[in-house]
């Protein structure tokens, strides 16, 4: 049973990569499994409405019960949830586009992500993952991680996203120090060209760092001069401050500058 | 020095060994700015498609909206040289185009006109430089890789393909088609990639199969650039 468990999520994750219509033969081909065995899989994939079959193509797609489960997930989460209206607020007051990240792994799992409020186009960004080193996001929840965890994620890999990305583990625990010292980490332009962040820790009643709240946008806009405005880290730190205080985890803000 | 007409073909000049004559002026530059911001403007959507899959869905409006301006800087110049003419482009790139293509193109076109030097009309070989140092430049601030799915994955095969035309004897015109075939073989190579660098590398494996619009764009000014070298005259 736990093989097949296994398959059947490979199954979904190859329908999830780039290759979103697969045939049968296709994915035993990708899989290395019997065809028969790939096609028992989908069938019970397709009764719980996990995958779903092209009956014009004869191909399988990701089902909707996927997207559900997704908005489940998203929806257990407490951090989420309550930031719901910090963001709102934040990205009014900022005229900025908002994201509140949670750490997983070496990266950073956007969980909610609020478009800069002036109509443009923007691609919803709800599930990235960023590299922790290369966002602010990233930057302040390691900031206030623990030694052991944070010498892990120094311990990488840590990819260069753009030219500007810092890379070098003791210069990254220099940045860290001075996130922990303004309480807010600001990013330029290192995960991705022309865009930057100011983003705050989020703590929960265990003082530990959850996750973080920032906002992002064109460099030129967010850091004028390459420093952040007084303003943007001003309205940043309280959104931190504030759901933090949803969370019940205030006494580290307390303590801060 | 009054420079008079028949100076300029004068016998003796640099003892050059290039068989060509310079035939890369002004009016070159501007013939391939207004080809490629005719193309842009034509394939905005396209663009903007492209990257609405794997971006921010404004490199068509962002790259159309800084080319036009740039086209207007152009045609308001008068008797600047071809090098400084491109970075005239470059600068106003940078500075009318938001997202990472003002800073990609902008930044390499400028340095694209700082490797002519001289304030005369250029060659192949001349033409070959700046291009490298584009591509030195777009390497610099992006730290792309090949294979990462960006504009060096159309811009690199392409100078490499100019090159080895130049090196084996063809004349600029059929060392510039192709470069722009190779920049299309590039464009397309992107597909199957799984982006490294930019927004699209968020997006991790969901990146694979659709064609980088940063790729895409560079294919156009190499086709573009076909066209510039083959006319004559603004």
């Amino acid at each position: 049973v736990i093989q097949s468990v296994r398959r059947a999520a490979a199954i979904l994750r190859e329908l999830g990569s780039g290759h979103p219509r697969l045939g049968v033969t296709e994915l035993a081909d990708r899989l290395g499994l019997a065809k028969a065995t790939v096609y028992g899989l989908l069938r019970a994939l397709e009764e719980d409405e996990l995958v779903e079959h092209d009956a014009e193509t004869g191909k399988y797609r990701l089902g909707p019960a996927l997207l559900q489960l997704g908005n489940a997930f998203l929806d257990g989460h407490e951090l989420r949830a309550r930031s719901l209206l910090w963001a709102d607020s934040l990205a009014d007051r900022t005229s900025e586009a908002v994201r509140v990240g949670v750490p997983n792994g070496a990266n950073m799992l956007i969980v909610h992500h609020v478009f800069r409020p002036d109509n443009s186009v923007q691609i919803l960004e709800v599930g990235a993952a960023i590299p922790w080193h290369a966002c602010a996001l990233g930057k302040v929840a390691a900031a206030y991680r623990d030694e052991h965890a944070l010498g892990e994620l120094l311990a990488g890999p840590l990819p260069r996203l753009t030219g500007r990305t810092v890379v070098e583990p003791t210069e990254l625990r220099e940045q860290l120090e001075a996130v922990r010292h303004a309480g807010v980490a600001v990013e330029d332009q290192e995960a991705v060209i022309g865009e930057a962040e100011v983003a705050a820790p989020v703590f929960d009643h265990s003082d530990l760092a959850v996750g973080a709240i920032g906002v992002a946008g064109p460099v030129e806009r967010l850091l004028p001069e390459g420093a952040a405005l007084a303003h943007v880290v001003a309205a940043v730190k309280e959104a931190g401050r504030g759901l933090s205080r949803d969370l019940r985890g205030v006494r580290r803000y307390a303590r801060q500058p | 020095m009054v420079e008079r007409p028949g100076d300029r073909e004068g016998p003796g000049g640099q003892g050059r060994t290039v068989a060509e004559p310079p035939t890369l002026d002004a009016a070159f530059v501007l013939r391939w700015v207004r080809g490629l911001a005719g193309a842009i403007h034509e394939h905005r959507d396209y663009l903007t498609q492209l990257d609405a899959a794997i971006g921010d869905a404004d490199h068509g409006v962002n790259m159309d909206r800084g080319f036009a301006a740039a086209l207007g800087k152009l045609e308001a110049d008068a008797g600047s040289s071809p090098g400084d003419l491109l970075e005239l482009v470059g600068t106003t790139l940078v500075l009318s185009v938001g997202g990472a293509a003002g800073p990609l193109y902008g930044s390499a076109l400028r340095q694209m006109g700082r490797a002519l030097d001289g304030s005369g009309p250029f060659d192949g070989e001349g033409l070959l430089v700046s291009l490298r140092a584009a591509e030195d430049e777009i390497r610099r601030l992006g730290a792309a890789q090949l294979g990462d799915k960006t504009i060096v994955d159309a811009l690199d095969p392409a100078i490499h393909a100019f090159e080895r035309g130049l090196r084996s004897g063809e004349d600029l015109a059929a060392a510039a088609t192709r470069a722009r075939a190779a920049a299309e073989d590039g464009m397309r190579a992107t597909v199957p990639m799984q982006a490294r660098k930019g927004r699209a590398s968020y997006l991790g494996p969901r990146s694979v199969g659709h064609q980088d619009p940063g790729a895409t764009s560079t294919a156009l000014l190499f086709a573009a650039l076909e066209q510039a070298v083959t006319a004559e005259g603004p």
